[in-house]
């Protein structure tokens, strides 16, 4: 059951950098010769996006762990090309989550991918000092 | 399309890592990651982990070169995974596929990704479709 009504971010225009492109390939065991599909995690842990999650755990007292992830295509992303994300975060009490929706579009609207990031809110104590 | 590909079909087997503490570090450092559970062995000894584990999404993302070796004339639509319990530092990886539904115009495959444990680090799904569908 949803706590409040869900955040919603962005769009935020974000460019798929081709020499992040390859190394996220190389540590992931891709050949570098597409974008991986998984590469959009990277955008959702930005600093400046991922903050918003750090800061509602930290006021909670809770650690977020990755409970499960998804990735579905409408188009492949290409490197080098631009693209709009957009994020909702919402929060369920039982159990205790923050599940991240996000799209990623064209600058043209057409959409390209739909991604869900479900991370489960784990009381700090207990979990040492994980964070 | 997908004549070929029966229900039950097993994808081959791809075993990969072990991963050493650079080979993590990287992975933090060009995901973004950086949580020290991953990086820190004090951190993961600290809720019982014997080494730290490996990140969920460098494991998961694995399966798209796996998916691709296997039938490379499909495109992938989708892929997840649950992160059911942590595969340590250290540990090869067992990344395995099972058709679970076969039609023209989509194949499911079940993925599983397996460390030490016996239980699976990672249950998993795709979806794959034919390139002109897709």
């Amino acid at each position: 059951m949803p706590l409040e009504p869900p955040l919603a971010l962005g769009p935020f225009r974000l460019r798929v950098d081709p020499a992040r492109v390859a190394a996220y390939a190389r540590e992931t065991g891709g050949d570098g010769a597409s974008v991986p599909l998984a590469y959009p995690a990277v955008w959702l842990a930005e600093p400046w996006l991922f903050s918003v999650v750090s800061d509602l755990c930290a006021e909670l007292d809770v650690v977020p762990v990755h409970e499960s992830q998804s990735f579905s295509y409408d188009l492949p992303l290409v490197a080098g090309e631009s693209y709009d994300l957009r994020v909702t975060m919402s929060r369920e009490e039982t159990p205790p989550r923050l599940i991240m929706a996000a799209t990623v579009a064209t600058p043209g609207g057409e959409s390209c991918a739909r991604i869900e990031t479900l991370l489960r809110l784990v009381p700090r104590a207990g979990f040492g000092s994980a964070s | 399309m997908s004549n070929d590909i029966k229900v039950g079909d097993t994808l081959p087997e791809t075993i990969i890592g072990p991963f050493d503490a650079p080979s993590l570090a990287r992975y933090a450092e060009v995901s973004g990651d950086a949580n020290p559970l991953h990086l820190d062995d004090a951190v993961a000894a600290a809720i019982g982990l014997a080494a730290p584990p490996v990140h969920g999404m460098k494991l998961l993302a694995a399966f798209e070169p796996m998916l691709r070796a296997w039938r490379g004339d499909l495109v992938i639509a989708s892929l997840a995974g649950k992160f059911v319990q942590p595969i340590l530092r250290g540990d090869t990886v067992r990344l395995s596929g099972r058709v679970l539904r076969a039609t023209e115009e989509e194949i499911f495959v079940r993925l599983t990704a397996y460390g030490a444990a016996r239980a699976p680090g990672i249950i998993g799904e795709a979806t794959l479709r034919p390139r002109a569908a897709a």
